[in-house]
C-alpha cells in the first residue's frame, strides 16, 4: 500500500501560512496543517473541506518542542500520509534590543525558526523524492541584512537562506527546494513582534500575493522567490549600501516600526538614538 | 560584599583555536574561565597557563549542546566570585556531506551549539560585559559568506552567527561592550577530523595557523572591529564571493566539499 502524498504546512493558522494552505489546495493537493492550538485552523480546514475533495489533517502541535518532528511524523503515518511537499512557514519575529528582550523567548525563536525548520527540511526528504515534490522555506528580505533592532530574527532568517539555497543545490533535481523572502505581509507577526507603525507602502504586499508567487515559483524550481517589484529592488540595493550607514539605520528603522502616536519609543532606543 | 573579579569566559578552549584564544587572552593580562567537554586538556591548559607566571584559569567542564549549559556556567562564575568581562563563543562543529544524508540529530545538535548555545551566552552576562567595558568574540568562519552544498548545516549556521554579531555590534555600542565576528578561513585543527574532512587537502594560500588567527581576533575584538577575516587570501576570496553569481558558486562550493571529504563521509549519489 502507498501512502497518500499530502502537503505538510507549519504555521498554518493565519497569514502567509493559511494563504499558502488555499493556494496549494487550489490546486489540487491535500493538506496536513500544523499550527499551535488554534480554532482558526479548525475553521480554515472546514473552509478548505468545503471547496476540495479531502479535509486537511489538522496537527495542533507547538514546533519549539525538541521531539515534534518525530510526532508530526507518527501522526501523519497514522493517517496513511506522507509528505510530498513541506511548507516551513511558522516562525516569528521581536522588535527591541536583544539585550532587553526576553531570552527565553528568543531562544524559543531560534528552536522554532531554525531548529525546527531544519528537522522538518530534512526529515521527509526521502518521501519529497518519491512523489518528485518540494521544499518551501520562508524566509524574509531580513534574511539579506543583519538587523539591529531584531537581532535574532533576521539572523534566523539569513540562516534559513544559506541552508535553502545549499539544499536546493544538495536535492537537485530530484526534490524542489525554493527560499521565499517576503517584505512586510500584513498579519499576526507584526503583532507577535512588537511592531505598531504602518508598513511601508512600497514593500508591503498581501499574503495572497505573496503565497501565489511562493507556489508559481516552488513549482518552477526556483532557488529563490522574492515577492514585489520594491523588495526585488531592496534586495539589490542592500549589498551596495555601506555596513556603517546600514545598521544605525536598520536600528533607526525598527525604533520607528515600533512606535505608537501616543507612546514614546522603549528606554534603549532613546539611549541609543539620541 | 566582596568585588566580583572580572574574567574572560572561552568555550571550545579544550583545542584549537579556543586552546589558542586562552593563551592570547592570559598573556595579555586578562583572567580566563575555560570552558569545553574535555577536562583533561582543559586542565593541561590551565596548568600551561599557570606555568607562564599567569593566575590558573578555572576549568568548567561542561557540554554546550544541553541547554542548562549557560545557566550552569553562570552558576559556575558567581559561586567563584567570578563575573564576565568577555565572552568568547568559539565552540563549534561542521559535517561534511550531504544533509539529507547526515545523521540528523548530530546536525539538530549542532544548530543547538553554533547558534543556540552562541545566542544564549551572548546575552546572558551583558550587565557585567557592560559594567566591564568588555566584549563579546564570536567565532564564525568564511563560510558565512555563501551558501554551503556539501556542508548545509554549518554555512547557515555561521551565516546566523555573523549576521547576529554584526547587528549585536550596533546594538551593544552604546553601552560600551565591543562585538566582533571572527570568520576564519582553514585552520589546521580537530575541527576538519569531527567534520571528516581530509586535511591534507586543505588550500595552502588560505590556511592559517590557530595561534595566528587568535591573534588577529584578540587584536580585532580590542580595537572593537565588526568582522574579523584574517589573511589576505580570506579577505580576497570574501568579495570574490559576493561579486560571483550564485549558480556557479553552489556548484563550485559542491565541488569543493566532495573533492575534500573524506572517502567515507561521501557516499556516492544515487
Amino acid at each position: 500500500m502507498t501512502a497518500r502524498p499530502v502537503v505538510l504546512i507549519t504555521g498554518a493558522s493565519s497569514g502567509i501560512g493559511a494563504a499558502l494552505a488555499r493556494v496549494f489546495a487550489a490546486h489540487g493537493h491535500d493538506l496536513a496543517l500544523v499550527a499551535l492550538p488554534d480554532p482558526q485552523l479548525d475553521v480554515l480546514a472546514d473552509q478548505i473541506a468545503a471547496a476540495a475533495r479531502v479535509r486537511p489533517i489538522t496537527l495542533p502541535f507547538d514546533l519549539t518542542q525538541y521531539d515534534v518532528g518525530a510526532r508530526i511524523a507518527e501522526r501523519l503515518a497514522a493517517h496513511g500520509a506522507e509528505p510530498a511537499f513541506v511548507v516551513n512557514c511558522a516562525g516569528f519575529g521581536l522588535v527591541g534590543a536583544a539585550a532587553e528582550l526576553d531570552p527565553a523567548e528568543q531562544l524559543a525563536m531560534v528552536d522554532l525558526n531554525v531548529r525546527a525548520l531544519t528537522d522538518l527540511s530534512l526529515r521527509f526528504v526521502d518521501s519529497l523524492k518519491r512523489h518528485r515534490g518540494g521544499l518551501l522555506n520562508v524566509a524574509s528580505v531580513s534574511a539579506f541584512l543583519p538587523g539591529p533592532g531584531m537581532a535574532v530574527y533576521n539572523a534566523t532568517k539569513t540562516f534559513v537562506l544559506s541552508f535553502s539555497e545549499a539544499l536546493h543545490r544538495e536535492l537537485k533535481p530530484g526534490v524542489r527546494v525554493t527560499a521565499l523572502c517576503s517584505g512586510p505581509v500584513p498579519t499576526r507577526f507584526q503583532t507577535r513582534a512588537g511592531i505598531r507603525a504602518a508598513l511601508p507602502r512600497a514593500l508591503a504586499c498581501s499574503p495572497e500575493f505573496v503565497a501565489q508567487e511562493a507556489f508559481a515559483g516552488l513549482m518552477a524550481g526556483q532557488r529563490l522567490v522574492v515577492p514585489g517589484a520594491g523588495n526585488k529592488i531592496l534586495r539589490h540595493l542592500l549589498p551596495l549600501i555601506p555596513r556603517v550607514v546600514l545598521l544605525p539605520g536598520k536600528l533607526w528603522a525598527m525604533r520607528f516600526a515600533m512606535r505608537q502616536p501616543a507612546q514614546r519609543a522603549p528606554t534603549f532606543f532613546r539611549r541609543v538614538l539620541r | 560584599m566582596t568585588a566580583l573579579k572580572p574574567v574572560a569566559v572561552i568555550t571550545g578552549a579544550s583545542s584549537g583555536i579556543g586552546a589558542a584564544l586562552a593563551r592570547v587572552f592570559a598573556a595579555n593580562g586578562h583572567d580566563l574561565a575555560v570552558v569545553g567537554r574535555r577536562q583533561p586538556l582543559l586542565n593541561a591548559l590551565a596548568d600551561d597557563i599557570a606555568a607562564h607566571g599567569k593566575n590558573r584559569p578555572l576549568v568548567i567542564p561542561i557540554d554546550l549542546t544541553r541547554v542548562d549549559s549557560p545557566v550552569r556556567i553562570g552558576h559556575e562564575l558567581g559561586a567563584r566570585g567570578l563575573e564576565a568581562a568577555y565572552i568568547v563563543n568559539n565552540a563549534g562543529y561542521g559535517l561534511v556531506g550531504r544533509a539529507a544524508e547526515l545523521d540528523r540529530s548530530e546536525q539538530l545538535a549542532m544548530i543547538d551549539l553554533n547558534v543556540r548555545a552562541l545566542t544564549d551566552l551572548s546575552l546572558r552576562f551583558i550587565d557585567s560585559l557592560a559594567r566591564r567595558r568588555g566584549g563579546i568574540l564570536n567565532v564564525a568562519s568564511i563560510s558565512a559568506f555563501l551558501p554551503g552544498p556539501g556542508m548545509a548545516l554549518y554555512h547557515a549556521t555561521k551565516s546566523y552567527v555573523v549576521s547576529f554579531s554584526e547587528a549585536l555590534h550596533t546594538e551593544l555600542a552604546p553601552l560600551g561592550i565591543r562585538v566582533t565576528a571572527l570568520c576564519p578561513g582553514p585552520v589546521p585543527t580537530e575541527f576538519h577530523g569531527r567534520a571528516g574532512i581530509d586535511a591534507k587537502k586543505l588550500p595552502r594560500l588560505l590556511t592559517r595557523s590557530a595561534e595566528w588567527v587568535a591573534q588577529q581576533g584578540y587584536d580585532g575584538l580590542m580595537r572593537n572591529k565588526r568582522v574579523v577575516v584574517p589573511g589576505w587570501g580570506n579577505k580576497l576570496l570574501r568579495f570574490v564571493v559576493c561579486a560571483a553569481p550564485r549558480r556557479i558558486l553552489l556548484g563550485a562550493t559542491d565541488r569543493t566539499m566532495r573533492g575534500r571529504a573524506l572517502p567515507q563521509r561521501w557516499p556516492k549519489r544515487r
